[in-house]
């Protein structure tokens, strides 16, 4: 199995184009869990329900679990609203790159 | 949820509108050279020509080719049929070109350019009514949505009947019908629509959240019942009607720039790229045509409606409109483009994209263009007027310039 952490680190070669920033370090990315069929499961969110690149993020994130961990068999994505992101998710270093916090 | 994305439509089909757009855009700048601000107040026809060829082949056309895009985000199902996209951009620049040249010299031809419209807008109610009725569950946007198409559908209707009777087919009171036709169009489907889609991109661009929409969806009632009541005063022949509905009008205006400023204060991304430029430049081009509109209504002056207009048209819309072309346009092409390539090779950020010291001078002469113009206006001064006009040309230049060069992108 891999950990959380890995897993994790995987996601974060993934970019949000718009803001230059990866997923990780956004807050975008809640959970990851992995079992013993090697089946990972990413929990994300997106900055908006309106984002245009919905559907291609929830991708990026699979292809990037699957070439970053080889030893994972499937990877898939659950996409949840709650809790709505905000910034204070976002890392020190994200927050003060937007100029918001 | 539904994924948007999939039903995406390619980019060689939305390129048209906004390349046709931004020639637009150039071309009546450069118009603007033949008017005579003293006279303006008069309707002449190459003013009718003006206004017709700017609303409909620059502002309709690149929000056509927005909402191609947009609708399935915002609606979050795909479009009824997006090829039909193919025949609306052709369609409503033709209709265009002939309408300008019939309200200018040939009047004989203003029916057949107004039909060919007519056609071409029907085509986009047609397909947006029949994407709509996909939907299964109604929100705010999507009511926007709505209500923008059908007052667009009324108000091509009004003006179908204002070209036939311009051409003298039919007999009908062109002035009492003007205001109606004026504000369905321009207040009711593009003042909405911008209110509905302002409300999805302006969050997502600032990365606001947590704020109430209360006063934007007061606007949008408000608004809605302005419009209408414009609409009637013609059919019912009850001139306060007219007053009532730009009271209404200013009043949702207002509450819908309350409604943007909380967007602002709520967003917790600061940068000051032309995007935000060109939104404050717009935003502040609305609040002084509100604050010039209420005089108007305090003290009745032809100067003040005009420079109201203007600045409605110059400033607000066309900063809104070229703002986000600098968004959507780097959006558009990086996903045809690039978005395959992720995460086989580096790719650019839609920053990249964007001709930072070209948009920002572009930036410039267009605010400039406008400030100066707008003074003209007011003091009923040609020569002012035209000094503005001088920098918004080099300004519109620089948009066309910048849109070529974002589609162009490789690397």
């Amino acid at each position: 199995m891999v950990t959380k952490e890995q897993i994790f680190e995987a996601v974060s070669t993934v970019n949000d184009p718009e803001v230059g920033f990866n997923l990780v370090e956004m807050g975008l990315i809640y959970d990851a869990s992995c079992d013993e069929d090697m089946k990972v499961v990413v929990t994300m969110t997106l900055s908006t329900k309106a984002c245009p690149l919905h559907q291609m993020i929830v991708q990026w994130v699979k292809e990037a679990v699957l070439r970053e961990l080889p030893s994972v068999m499937e990877a898939d994505v659950e996409l949840v609203w709650e809790p709505e992101w905000n910034v204070s998710m976002a890392t020190d270093e994200v927050k003060a790159k937007l100029g918001g916090m | 949820m539904a994924v948007s994305t999939d039903f995406a439509p390619p980019f060689k089909l939305i390129a048209p509108y906004f390349i046709i757009g931004a020639v637009i855009l150039v071309l009546s700048t450069f118009l603007l050279f033949t008017f005579d601000i003293t006279t303006i107040q008069s309707v002449e026809p190459n003013l009718l020509a003006w206004v017709h060829l700017f609303l409909l082949s620059f502002v309709m056309m690149v929000i056509f080719g927005a909402m191609a895009q947009l609708i399935p985000v915002v609606l979050e199902v795909g479009h009824f049929a997006v090829d039909l996209y193919y025949v609306i951009y052709p369609l409503l620049f033709i209709g265009t070109v002939l309408m300008a040249i019939g309200f200018h010299s040939v009047p004989i031809i203003l029916p057949f350019g107004g039909v060919t419209v007519l056609i071409a807008l029907s085509i986009f109610l047609f397909e947006t009514s029949l994407t709509i009725k996909k939907v299964e569950k109604y929100n705010f946007v999507i009511l926007s949505v709505l209500i923008a198409n059908i007052f667009l559908a009324i108000g091509m209707i009004f003006g179908i009947i204002m070209a036939l009777g311009y051409a003298g087919v039919i007999i009908v009171d062109i002035p009492a019908l003007l205001h109606a036709h004026i504000f369905l169009v321009f207040v009711g489907y593009v003042g909405v629509t911008i209110m509905g889609m302002s409300l999805i991109l302006l969050p997502m661009f600032w990365l606001s959240h947590s704020f109430s929409w209360d006063y934007v969806k007061s606007a949008l009632v408000i608004l809605a019942l302005g419009v209408i009541s414009i609409a009637l005063s013609p059919i019912l022949n009850i001139l306060i009607l007219d007053t009532i509905g730009y009271i209404l009008s200013i009043i949702a205006s207002t509450l819908y720039f309350y409604q943007v400023y909380i967007i602002y204060k709520k967003r917790v991304r600061i940068e000051n790229d032309i995007y935000f430029k060109s939104l404050i430049f717009s935003y502040i081009s609305l609040l002084t045509a509100l604050i010039l509109g209420m005089s108007y209504l305090v003290a009745p002056s032809e100067k003040l409606i005009i420079s109201t207009g203007w600045l409605l048209i110059g400033g607000y819309i066309s900063f809104l409109i070229v703002g986000h072309l600098y968004k959507i346009v780097p959006f558009l092409v990086w996903y045809e483009r690039f978005s395959p390539l992720v995460g086989k090779e580096k790719v650019p950020m839609l920053a990249d994209m964007i001709p930072q010291k070209s948009a920002n001078l572009q930036f410039w002469l267009n605010s400039i263009g406008i400030i100066i113009s707008t003074l003209g206006i007011l003091f009923e001064s040609n020569e002012i007027f035209y000094s503005g006009v001088s920098f918004l040309s080099m300004g519109s230049l620089f948009v066309l310039k910048d849109i070529i060069y974002m589609i162009r992108f490789k690397s």
